[in-house]
């Protein structure tokens, strides 16, 4: 049987590696600031991806970055991780990271 | 498009709808995302058996980034609770409602806190500046300058 393929959709999905195991916690994938999944983008962007990242604290805690910085440039932040009230410091992005 | 706050709260109000609030917390009015108020009491043994309270939330459109403003009823023959960090005009000096506000709090996990600062009460007393302070609030308790030093207001 000969078969012609005349046209084909390429699908793909991603996901940010958070370094979580999100198979463990699938409710969990949420920015703890605006509630919005990681996947999606923070209340002020239109379009998920990179334009729209997340920013990782050396606390281990993950946001959407537009969100975090929204929280740090107030001064009631004082400069703390929502989280843990640690102060902040931005992590190096986890290149591979522990995802499989 | 929807401001921050709104889609904020939206999630927040369907999971209240969707799961119901913690015993001793009800969900009374909640048309639109500026303010809401839910009826508070405490559950089991503790200084306020019996009572009832309600609360009023007011949020502007940086919530959460910035604190909703959160105090007790005190008309239509409402009252707030008799305790030492709440004024008799419902205002309240709690430190999650000031410097120790996080974006990662919600509305609920207010109620609770404010459920469990009831809970813990060990003296029925008002705030030993009360009526100076009453005499002179905004009225919105956000823009007092509370000064949090642990157990005494």
């Amino acid at each position: 049987m000969k078969v012609n393929v005349k046209s084909w959709h390429a699908v793909a999905q991603w996901q940010w590696d958070t370094g979580n195991d999100q198979d463990d916690d699938p409710e969990g994938d949420v920015c703890g600031i605006c509630r919005v999944a990681y996947e999606g983008c923070c209340p002020t962007c239109k379009v998920p991806g990179d334009d729209c990242p997340l920013i990782w604290g050396e606390c281990s805690h993950v946001f959407h970055m537009h969100c975090l910085l929204k929280w740090i440039s107030t001064s009631s932040s004082k400069q703390q991780c929502p989280m843990d009230r640690r102060t902040w410091v931005t992590a190096e992005r986890k290149v591979g990271g522990s995802k499989t | 498009m929807a401001s921050i706050s709104a889609r904020r709260l939206a999630k927040e109000l369907h999971e209240i709808q969707t799961e119901g609030c913690p015993v001793g917390i009800n969900l009374l009015q909640a048309d639109d995302f500026a303010a809401w108020q839910f009826t508070i009491e405490v559950m089991g043994e503790s200084l306020y058996q019996g009572e009832v309270f309600t609360l009023l939330f007011r949020f502007d459109k940086h919530y959460p980034i910035s604190s909703p403003a959160v105090q007790f009823v005190v008309t239509d023959g409402k009252t707030s609770p008799v305790h030492p960090h709440v004024y008799s005009n419902g205002h309240i000096c709690a430190s999650i409602l000031g410097n120790e506000w996080s974006p990662v709090l919600s509305v609920i996990a207010v109620c609770l806190t404010l459920q469990s600062m009831l809970a813990s009460c060990k003296k029925k007393e008002r705030p030993p500046d009360n009526d100076r302070y009453v005499r002179h609030a905004p009225d919105n308790p956000k823009k007092t300058q509370f000064h949090y030093d642990g157990n005494s207001p």
